[in-house]
């Protein structure tokens, strides 16, 4: 079952359309990497989904049940951290989560000792200060303890390691990893990096719709790249390929690259076992999402 | 239930963190006390006046204050302390939709009505205590200087200025739930009071408009009688009804 599901969702601001048409499906107890350059309508998508943002058009399903702009029930299943989480700065950090805890009802106790955990859990348990002088870092690492508090089926994060030292980083991502026995994981970025380390699917979203989406490994497959490196012993042997081959070019000293459609790799095999190269290498390009973003915004 | 009480803990909070609440009841009691002060000290600052005034050609003989002359102050005063009331807490609701803190709580599931009905609670219940600690000091000075029997109807003009007061909230709430800043709560809130001060300035319009409630001198004067008030105060307790309704659908459809 689709933990989440998104048809036909479009959204304006004024003349300017900024979804035409999204569909989204992110299935239960993935960790779901949502691409998009900056402006794409990422931040509009998830407000929609929350019911904090009025669409023009589609439907937007939540554990089965619909989003109504305005109405707050389709919530319950979800952890929200917002892309600038903003908490009342007057409370400490565990008086914010205990406040958290009385609105999403729950008992006492067991609130208290979930939030001391998850505390501990961002690194936030010795933290007494208000949270009016926290730091942007600290701020997103109540904002994912306060997500996960009421242990949602779905956890909705907003670039949720853009405020984040490199070590933060691998700790917040770390923590998604974590969560996804229990829960869906949805969360936007640019940073690829992090969508290939945790990432089970993506997709990726330009010019207001969702132009890619499926497992990781199959998106990766279906756009894999046919683009082979051929490394020799040789450097004289670089000539004679070279020659042979117009459209294979050079990438380091014994290093070429070439294209299958433009050199069938029998042909280039048969030449070097005919001319007796010897090779130290010959690999196929494996896609980064790198060069897929850039082929998804660039078409 | 137990969302609602959270959220104005929450709210109680903040005033207290703030430190709103302390200067709240500073400026209260400052007025409670200033009513009997003014009373009391007029006839001293008069004869100290007096010697200049002799010159200009008038004569002071026998000033004697009561208990009504400080009720009056009071009723000259308090439109004041509620202005400056509703100055210090119209950002309320404002506050929270320019920094964005509804965003989650609202995302935990808390529902919409329950934020519109801890704010105007927790203000009327601000009021209604800063109003009675303003009245409570100036009732008591006054029984301690003069006695209060002077002052004819003294409840109901206490009670009409409290309504208003009451009004004058509801009317924040409203306005509050459809600006999205501070200024449009306040220019709302101000024109209406305004509009029916002016449309009370015609004949036989007073009687229906809330801004008869201010006028409470003319009751403990008793040159007003109880049953003149009794169709302001009903027309004022619906309008905070109306008022109160309203803002909840149009807080509901509130872009955040
Ligand atoms: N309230 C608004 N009024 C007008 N335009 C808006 C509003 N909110 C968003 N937009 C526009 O919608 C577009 C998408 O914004 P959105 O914040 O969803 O992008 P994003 O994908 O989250 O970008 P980023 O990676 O920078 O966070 C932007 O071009 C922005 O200008
Ligand atoms: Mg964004």
């Amino acid at each position: 079952m689709d933990m989440l599901h998104i048809r036909g969702l479009h959204k304006r601001f004024g003349d300017k359309e900024v979804l035409k048409g999204l569909n989204l499906s992110v299935p239960e107890h993935s960790v779901f990497g949502f691409i998009g350059k900056n402006g794409a309508g990422k931040t509009t998508t998830m407000k929609a989904v929350l019911g904090l943002l009025r669409t023009d058009d589609g439907e937007i399903m939540v554990g089965g049940e619909k989003v109504v702009y305005g109405q707050t029930s389709s919530n319950r299943f979800i952890g929200y951290l917002p892309d600038v989480p903003e908490f009342y700065p007057f409370m400490t950090a565990p008086e914010y989560l205990r406040f958290c805890g009385e609105i999403t009802g729950g008992k006492r106790s067991e609130n208290e000792k979930r939030s001391k955990e998850l505390l501990e859990l961002v690194g936030l348990g010795d933290e007494t200060h208000r949270i009016r002088g926290f730091s942007r870092g600290m701020k997103q690492r109540l904002g994912i303890a306060q997500a996960l508090l009421n242990r949602p089926r779905l956890l909705i994060c907003d670039e949720p390691t853009s405020a984040l030292d490199p070590v933060g980083r691998k700790e917040i991502l770390d923590i998604l990893l974590a969560v996804r026995e229990q829960t869906t994981v949805l969360f936007s970025t640019h940073i690829l990096s992090d969508v290939e380390r945790i990432c089970t699917d993506v997709a990726f979203l330009n010019d207001g719709v969702v132009s890619i989406q499926g497992k990781l490994s199959d998106v990766k497959s279906i756009y894999r790249s046919d683009e082979y490196l051929l490394e020799v012993e040789r450097k004289e042997d670089i000539q004679g390929l070279m020659r042979a081959f117009r459209f294979m070019r050079q990438r380091a000293d014994y290093v070429l690259a070439f294209h299958e459609k433009d050199h069938a790799l029998f042909d280039v095999l048969r030449y070097v076992t005919e001319g007796r190269v010897s090779l130290s290498k010959l690999e196929r390009v494996e896609p980064t999402l790198e060069s897929l973003f850039m082929e998804v915004v660039e078409k | 239930m137990k969302s609602l009480l959270a959220f104005m803990k929450k709210e109680w909070m903040e005033q207290l963190r703030s430190g709103r609440l302390v200067l709240l009841g500073i400026l209260f009691a400052l007025f409670g006390i200033m009513n009997p002060a003014i009373a009391k000290l007029t006839p001293w600052l008069l004869e100290r006046m007096a010697d200049t005034l002799e010159g200009s050609g008038l004569a002071l003989t026998g000033i004697s204050v009561s208990a009504l002359d400080s009720w009056m102050q009071f009723f000259k005063n308090i439109p004041m302390a509620l202005t400056i009331f509703l100055l210090l807490e119209s950002r309320i609701f404002t506050r929270e939709y320019q920094s964005g803190t509804l965003v989650l709580a609202l995302t935990k599931g808390l529902e919409r009505y329950k934020v519109v009905i801890s704010k105007t609670l927790l203000l009327v219940l601000l009021w209604s205590a800063g109003y009675g600690l303003c009245f409570g000091i100036t009732y008591g000075y006054n029984a301690y200087f003069w006695g209060n029997a002077a002052a004819q109807n003294l409840l109901h003009a206490l009670l009409c200025w409290w309504l208003f007061g009451v009004w004058t909230i509801a009317l924040t709430a409203l306005f509050s739930a459809g600006a999205q800043s501070n200024t449009g709560v306040l220019a709302g809130t101000g024109s209406v009071v305004l509009a029916s001060y002016l449309i009370g300035m015609f004949p036989g319009a007073k009687e229906y408009m809330p801004t008869l409630l201010m006028d409470g001198n003319s009751l403990i004067y008793g040159s007003s009688d109880v049953q003149a008030y009794t169709l302001a105060m009903i027309i004022t307790a619906v309008l905070c009804m109306l008022c109160f309704a309203a803002s909840i659908p149009i807080f509901n459809k509130k872009q955040l």
